[in-house]
C-alpha cells in the first residue's frame, strides 16, 4: 500500500470520529448564527416608509356641469367663465376651506415661453377662491426638483401668488411622505409632496397645453408629475403609465387647462415663442380625463396618440367623450 | 471477483457500502438541500422597501456642478451673472430639461453648461445659455435640426455653420456643442447680448473633424428648401430599424418632397434596412403602389393617404417621407439616387 492509498482509506473508529467532529461543527456554527441572527431584521426607515393616501379631493357631478370651454384671449376673463359655467367657484371652494393649488411650475423660465402655468391665471383662481369662496388660505405648490427658488421667481408664479395672498411651499425632505397607488405598478412605496395636501380641504390644478416630446402631449394629468419626489426620471421609460397612475393617484376638484397660448413644438421646455401658437382656449372640469381629451385637439392629436388617455378611461378615471359630458360653452368678444 | 469492493481498508480505490455512514450522509444532503430551498425562496422575495432601501424612490440625483467661471460662457458686456454656470451629466439632465432629457441622451450627449445673464440695467431682461457637448458635430446637429423652429431666421453671425435666431432666442451649432440662448422677452437689448454670447462660445477651438456634417454634401443644392435637412440618429419615422438617417425637403413644381437616405456599411446592410422598413410599413397598413418605373416596383407604397418610396443604391437606403404626390416624390427620389450613386462612384 503506497502513501497515496494510505490516505484514502480510513477505519469504522476513524469514520465515526471525523463525523462526529463534523456534526460538532455544523451545530457550532449553528449556534452562533442562531446567536447573530436578528429575528426582526432591518427596520424600515419610518419616515420613508410610512405609506400615505391622498385624500379625495372631488365634488359630487352635476349634469351638464363637468366641463366647461370658454373661446377667449384673455385669461383671467376666460377662466371667470369657466368656472362660472360650471356653478361658479362656490362650487367648488366653500367658505374658511384650505385649498391648494398646483401650477406646473417646471422650469425656470419666462412665462411668456409657456413652459409653465400663467401667472395672471394662477393668480386670478387664488383670488377667486379668497374673495369670492371665503377659503381660508390657498397654497400653492409644485416639486420642480431643479432649483425650486428659481423656477417660481423667473416663472412669476412666486410674485403673482403671493401678490394674490397664497402661500408658496417649496418642495423640503419633510413634507414628503411614500405612497402606494391601489393597483398601481409604479407608483408603490414612492415620495409624493403630500405635506400640503394632507390637510387641506380641496385642490385645483392649472396647466397649461404642451407638446411634450416623450408623452406627445402634457396637460392636466402629467401636471401631477410635480408632485413626485425620488428619481421620477426613472418614469419616463413608462410615461404612458406614469400619467395613467397618477391620475389614478390624485382626485382633484377641478382642473384648469389653458390653451390661450399652446406650445406645438419642441416641449415640454419650448424655448421659442415660435414654438406657440394663439388658441385662445380655456378648459375647467371636474373630469380630467375629459379635459385632456378637448385639450390634446388644440395640440392637432387625436385621443388615441395618447395612450393614457385611453388608458385612464379604461381605469374609469374619466371619459376621453369629453363632448358626451354636454360641455357648457361660451365665446367671449 | 474483487473482495475490496466488501472491506474497509483493503486497498480499493472503491467506498464500501454502510449503512451508518450512508444514512449520515444523506441526512447532510438533505439539510443542504433544505438550505437552499429556504435561501432561494428568501431571495426570490426581492422587495428591499422591506429593508428601507426604496431605490430609486429615495436615491439622491446627482446635483449639478457649479462653477464661479465658466470655461465656454462668456458674458456679454452690459450683463451680469444670475446665477452660476450650472453643469449637467446624462445622469441628472432630466432634472434641467425634464422630459426633453431623452432627446439629447439618445444622442450621444456628454454635458450641460447652463448659465442665467441678466442686464445691468433692466432686470426684466435676462437670458439663459444652454451649451449642450453633444460628443461631435454629428449628434450637435441632429439635436439642432430636429428641433429646428418653423419662424427661423438666418443670422449673418451663422452663415458658416448650422444656426438661426427667433425673435428671442439664438439656436446654433458650434463644433460638438449645440448652444441655445434663449431670452426672457423680445427686444433689442437682449439680442444684441445673445449675439455677443454666441460670438464668444464660438471662439472656443473646433476640432477639424467637427467643423461639418460631411453627408449633408450629398444633399443635391438645386430646389432644395433652405435649412430643411435634419439627421436622425435612431428610430427615423417611427421605425426603430431606420438610424442615422438624413432628411430634406424639395420643391418639386408645387410640392414640397421629403427625402431621406442613409449611408450604410454594405450594400447588404443597406439593403437589410430598407426591407426592414418595407416590411414595418406593410405591417402597419402600407399597400404597394403602381408605378410605371420599374425600378420602383414594389418600392413605393400608399400609406394612409401619402406616398412612401424606400430603396437602395449601393450601400444607401434612399427614399420619400410622406409626399402627398406621387410623381413628385418619384421625381425627388431618383434626383438623390443619383447623386448619391455618383458620390459612390467618384470615391471608388
Amino acid at each position: 500500500m503506497n502513501e497515496q492509498e494510505k490516505t484514502r482509506h480510513i477505519g469504522r473508529r476513524e469514520f465515526f470520529t471525523r463525523t462526529a467532529k463534523a456534526v460538532i461543527s455544523i451545530g457550532a456554527a449553528g449556534v452562533i448564527s442562531r446567536l447573530f441572527y436578528d429575528k426582526k431584521g432591518p427596520q424600515r426607515d419610518s419616515k420613508a416608509e410610512k405609506l400615505v393616501t391622498l385624500p379625495d379631493f372631488s365634488i359630487l357631478p352635476e349634469a351638464g356641469k363637468t366641463i366647461s370651454v370658454v373661446k377667449g384671449a384673455d385669461r383671467v376673463r376666460s377662466v371667470n367663465k369657466a368656472i362660472e359655467l360650471l356653478g361658479g367657484i362656490k362650487r367648488f371652494v366653500k367658505n374658511g376651506e384650505t385649498v391648494v393649488i398646483k401650477p406646473n411650475v417646471a422650469f425656470a423660465s419666462p412665462a411668456m415661453l409657456g413652459a409653465t402655468s400663467n401667472p395672471e391665471l394662477v393668480a386670478e383662481v387664488i383670488r377667486l377662491c379668497y374673495k369670492e369662496a371665503g377659503a381660508k388660505e390657498v397654497f400653492v405648490i409644485d416639486n420642480p426638483i431643479n432649483d425650486p427658488a428659481s423656477c417660481f421667481m423667473l416663472s412669476g408664479i412666486e410674485k403673482a401668488a403671493t401678490s394674490a395672498g397664497a402661500k408658496i411651499i417649496m418642495p423640503a425632505p419633510p413634507l414628503f411622505a411614500n405612497i402606494t397607488v391601489k393597483d398601481a405598478t409604479l407608483i408603490k412605496h414612492w415620495p409624493i409632496f403630500f405635506g400640503p395636501l394632507e390637510k387641506a380641504d380641496k385642490l385645483i390644478g392649472i396647466a397649461p397645453v404642451k407638446h411634450h416630446q416623450r408623452s406627445g402631449a402634457s396637460m392636466a394629468m402629467k401636471n401631477w408629475y410635480g408632485l413626485l419626489g425620488g428619481r421620477r426620471n426613472t418614469f419616463h421609460q413608462n410615461i404612458n403609465g406614469i400619467i395613467t397612475e397618477l391620475a389614478m393617484m390624485v382626485k382633484p376638484t377641478l382642473v384648469i387647462l389653458d390653451g390661450t397660448m399652446v406650445m406645438m413644438t419642441n416641449g415640454p421646455t419650448g424655448g421659442s415663442l415660435s414654438d406657440l401658437k394663439r388658441a385662445n382656449t380655456m378648459i375647467a372640469s371636474c373630469d380630467m380625463v375629459a379635459a385632456d381629451s378637448c385639450g390634446c385637439e388644440l395640440l392637432g392629436k387625436k385621443v388615441s396618440d395618447l395612450p393614457y388617455l385611453v388608458k385612464a378611461q379604461e381605469y374609469g378615471i374619466g371619459t376621453t367623450n369629453w363632448q358626451s359630458l354636454n360641455p357648457a360653452t361660451a365665446t367671449l368678444e | 471477483m474483487n473482495q475490496n469492493h466488501t472491506q474497509f481498508s483493503s486497498g480499493s480505490d472503491r467506498r464500501p457500502q454502510n449503512r451508518p455512514e450512508t444514512i449520515v450522509s444523506i441526512s447532510i444532503i438533505a439539510v443542504l438541500l433544505v438550505i437552499a430551498v429556504i435561501l432561494f425562496v428568501r431571495q426570490k422575495d426581492t422587495d428591499i422597501r422591506r429593508f428601507g432601501i426604496t431605490a430609486p424612490s429615495l436615491q439622491l440625483t446627482p446635483k449639478p456642478i457649479e462653477l464661479e467661471n465658466s470655461p465656454v460662457i462668456q458674458q456679454p458686456a452690459g450683463f451680469d451673472k444670475l446665477s452660476q454656470t450650472e453643469i449637467y451629466t446624462a445622469e441628472n439632465l432630466y432634472e434641467k430639461i425634464d422630459g426633453k432629457a431623452p432627446l439629447y441622451t439618445e444622442a450621444g450627449f456628454l454635458k450641460l453648461y447652463c448659465q442665467r445673464l441678466i442686464s445691468k440695467t433692466d432686470p426684466n431682461l435676462w437670458m439663459e445659455v444652454f451649451l449642450y457637448d453633444m460628443g461631435n458635430v454629428r449628434n450637435a446637429f441632429s439635436v439642432y435640426s430636429t428641433q429646428h423652429r418653423a419662424d427661423a431666421k438666418i443670422l449673418p453671425i451663422f452663415t458658416q455653420t448650422y444656426g438661426y435666431g427667433t425673435s428671442n432666442g439664438l439656436y446654433f451649432v458650434h463644433g460638438r456643442y449645440y448652444a441655445e440662448l434663449i431670452g426672457s422677452a423680445e427686444s433689442d437689448q437682449l439680442v444684441m447680448a445673445m449675439l455677443e454670447t454666441a460670438a464668444n462660445i464660438q471662439k472656443n477651438p473646433v476640432s477639424a473633424e467637427d467643423l461639418k456634417v460631411n453627408e449633408l454634401d450629398l444633399f443635391q443644392s438645386e430646389n432644395l428648401v433652405p435649412d430643411s435637412m435634419k439627421l436622425y440618429l435612431k428610430n427615423a419615422f417611427g421605425f426603430e430599424g431606420l438610424s442615422d438617417i438624413f432628411t430634406a425637403q424639395y420643391q418639386i413644381g408645387d410640392q414640397i418632397i421629403t427625402v431621406f437616405f442613409s449611408k450604410r456599411l454594405d450594400a447588404a446592410e443597406a439593403e437589410a434596412m430598407a426591407a426592414g422598413y418595407r416590411k414595418f410599413l406593410m405591417e402597419n397598413g402600407a399597400t404597394a403602389k403602381q408605378t410605371t418605373s420599374d425600378f420602383l416596383k414594389d418600392k413605393i407604397f400608399e400609406f394612409y393617404g401619402v406616398t412612401e418610396i424606400v430603396f437602395t443604391t449601393g450601400r444607401f437606403v434612399v427614399g420619400v417621407h410622406e409626399a402627398e404626390n406621387q410623381d413628385s416624390a418619384e421625381k425627388a427620389a431618383m434626383i438623390l439616387a443619383v447623386k448619391l450613386s455618383d458620390s459612390d462612384k467618384a470615391k471608388q
